[in-house]
């Protein structure tokens, strides 16, 4: 049985479709894109990006998804579907660079970008990589940019506003599709962006003009910018990006692995028991929640093992990144997620951008350090916390930390402790209900256990 | 001091302008647009012509500077 499944989010533009069928990606092109598709690949664009890591490759096919296909190609495949609103600041920053990038070469080849959304950017092998093939057009002479807008509000303004106010501003894309809307970020930033020349032009001034002419509107068909105009407009985004840098102030979680209170012995006892119950399951894909800086995670991608890097504090996020970048690794993407508010499906129908609980699920996760922080801090009950766990993953490696733990004394100094089935025996008895204990082992020199544990099936 | 005059001359002289230019009333709603052609196409020339005052300024600096 042949099964089509056109995705959802992919209607905006006319050149054609994303669909699935019988579990693959395949990228419809209709004849409205034919000559630009032809040019995409006859002009030498297509091959260069390819060879240079900027763009996916496609193998084109024979099939045909509807009358007006012109062509089908089959996409390279992205392990994991993520989100700019997931993304740390240099993760955002490297994706506006790669798509500037993009944007330079195009024009150098007689292309030039259609659209510039965060959403055109995926992780592939820890680096940011552009995915939308029929995102270029044929440049026609001194026409302006019709993306231009849309690369300031995927880009310029969420960096701005992490860099000049605060790193949570970024969670305002999950509520804006198409990116900051301008007149908001120019009402947040501080003042002394408006003695920033580059911010001044592209966010500021932009902002009121847009404002201006909604009211009014223009024939644009005459407006030209002559070529070298365009070129400096986008080397000084290029230059404007370069120049943003985040230097937080200290989080809760900054300084995690310097102020936890694990002796050396009890640290590594705890590295060698976690590589001890990976090592016993048949893990492909692994997700790391409360991942911090990625000292577990990389347990499981030093082994091969594809694995997301999650975590609530952007700082943490950011330092795992920035190792990553430092050491090349391709097994590992660190994100941004607060468990207690996952990343929800948004967009048109709410079916333009998956939940996390829609996109590609583990074969395990490790939950360290963490289940106290959903029980006490969050007063989520341990039986929903192993109904969430099962529901996304067969295999579990999760640490139990008692109240006699002093971070969990820590939780409980200044609020009442209403947590009187937050216990060992509770805690089994939960996750029973939903997992068979596979192996169980107290970490030397703590209260902590360490659990492996196997969905029942 | 001369790069730090000539910097700061250069960022005062941008600034002025779009300080200016900001000056107008602002109206109601976004335009998807109309707004974003023109402030590229005014800033497309504002860093094309910046372009030309950077090499005009070292002209003229030098020129004083061989003078004195």
């Amino acid at each position: 049985m042949i099964t089509k499944e056109i995705i959802k989010g992919s209607f905006r533009d006319p050149s054609g479709f994303l669909y699935k069928e019988n579990g693959v990606l395949y990228r419809q092109i209709n004849n409205a894109y034919k000559d630009q598709y032809l040019k995409l690949i006859d002009s030498g664009l297509y091959d260069y990006l390819v060879n240079e890591n900027l763009m996916v490759a496609h193998i084109e096919t024979n099939l045909i998804a509807s009358s007006e296909a012109y062509k089908v190609i089959q996409p390279e495949f992205i392990d994991y579907i993520s989100y700019p609103y997931e993304w740390s600041f240099s993760q955002l920053k490297d994706a506006a660079l790669i798509t500037l990038k993009i944007q330079k070469i195009a024009l150098d080849y007689g292309m030039i970008l259609k659209d510039a959304s965060a959403y055109n950017i995926q992780f592939k092998n820890g680096k940011p990589i552009f995915i939308d093939t029929l995102s270029f057009e044929i440049y026609k002479k001194e026409l302006p940019w019709v993306a231009y807008r849309q690369f300031c509000q995927h880009f310029l303004a969420p960096l701005a506003l992490i860099s000049y106010r605060d790193a949570r501003l970024n969670n305002i894309l999950k509520d804006f599709v198409d990116g900051i809307p301008l007149d908001l970020a120019s009402l947040i930033l501080p003042l002394k962006t408006k003695i920033n020349p580059s911010l001044l032009m592209h966010i500021h001034f932009h902002s009121k003009q847009q404002s201006k002419y909604s009211d009014n509107p223009v024939d644009t068909s005459k407006m030209k910018i002559p070529k070298n105009n365009l070129i400096a407009l986008i080397g000084n985004l290029e230059n404007t990006i370069n120049k943003l840098h985040w230097r937080p102030k200290r989080t809760e979680w900054g300084d995690y692995y310097n102020a936890t209170n694990y002796s050396d012995e009890a640290f590594n006892d705890k590295k060698a028991l976690v590589e001890k119950f990976l090592s016993k399951t048949k893990t492909k894909f692994l997700w790391d929640l409360g991942a911090n800086t990625g000292v577990f995670s990389r347990i499981a991608s030093n082994r091969g093992i594809k694995t997301i890097a999650f975590d609530i504090d952007p700082i943490a996020v950011e330092k795992n990144y920035l190792i990553c970048k430092n050491n090349k690794e391709t097994n590992i993407l660190p994100l941004i997620l607060d468990l207690t508010n996952p990343s929800p499906a948004i967009g048109w129908g709410n079916e333009e951008r998956d939940s996390i609980k829609q996109r590609s699920r583990p074969d395990t996760i490790f939950a360290l350090a963490l289940i106290h922080h959903l029980a006490i801090s969050n007063n989520v009950p341990l039986a929903s916390t192993a109904r969430f766990f099962a529901d996304l993953s067969k295999n579990l490696i999760i640490e139990f930390v008692p109240k006699s733990d002093s971070q969990v004394q820590k939780l409980l100094a200044t609020r009442k402790d209403i947590f009187d089935n937050y216990n060992e025996e509770t805690f089994e008895n939960e996750f029973a209900v939903y997992f068979r204990i596979v192996e169980k082992e107290r970490i030397k020199c703590t209260d902590r256990s360490l659990y492996l544990l196997e969905r029942l099936d | 001091m001369k790069k730090i005059i000539k910097n700061g001359g250069y960022t005062l002289y941008i600034s002025i302008l779009f300080w200016a230019i900001l000056i107008c009333p602002a109206y109601a709603y976004l335009d998807p647009g109309t707004g974003s052609y023109i402030v590229q196409i005014i800033i497309g020339t504002v860093l094309a012509a910046s372009v030309t005052i950077k090499l005009y300024w070292k002209k003229i600096i030098h020129l004083f500077t061989k003078k004195g």
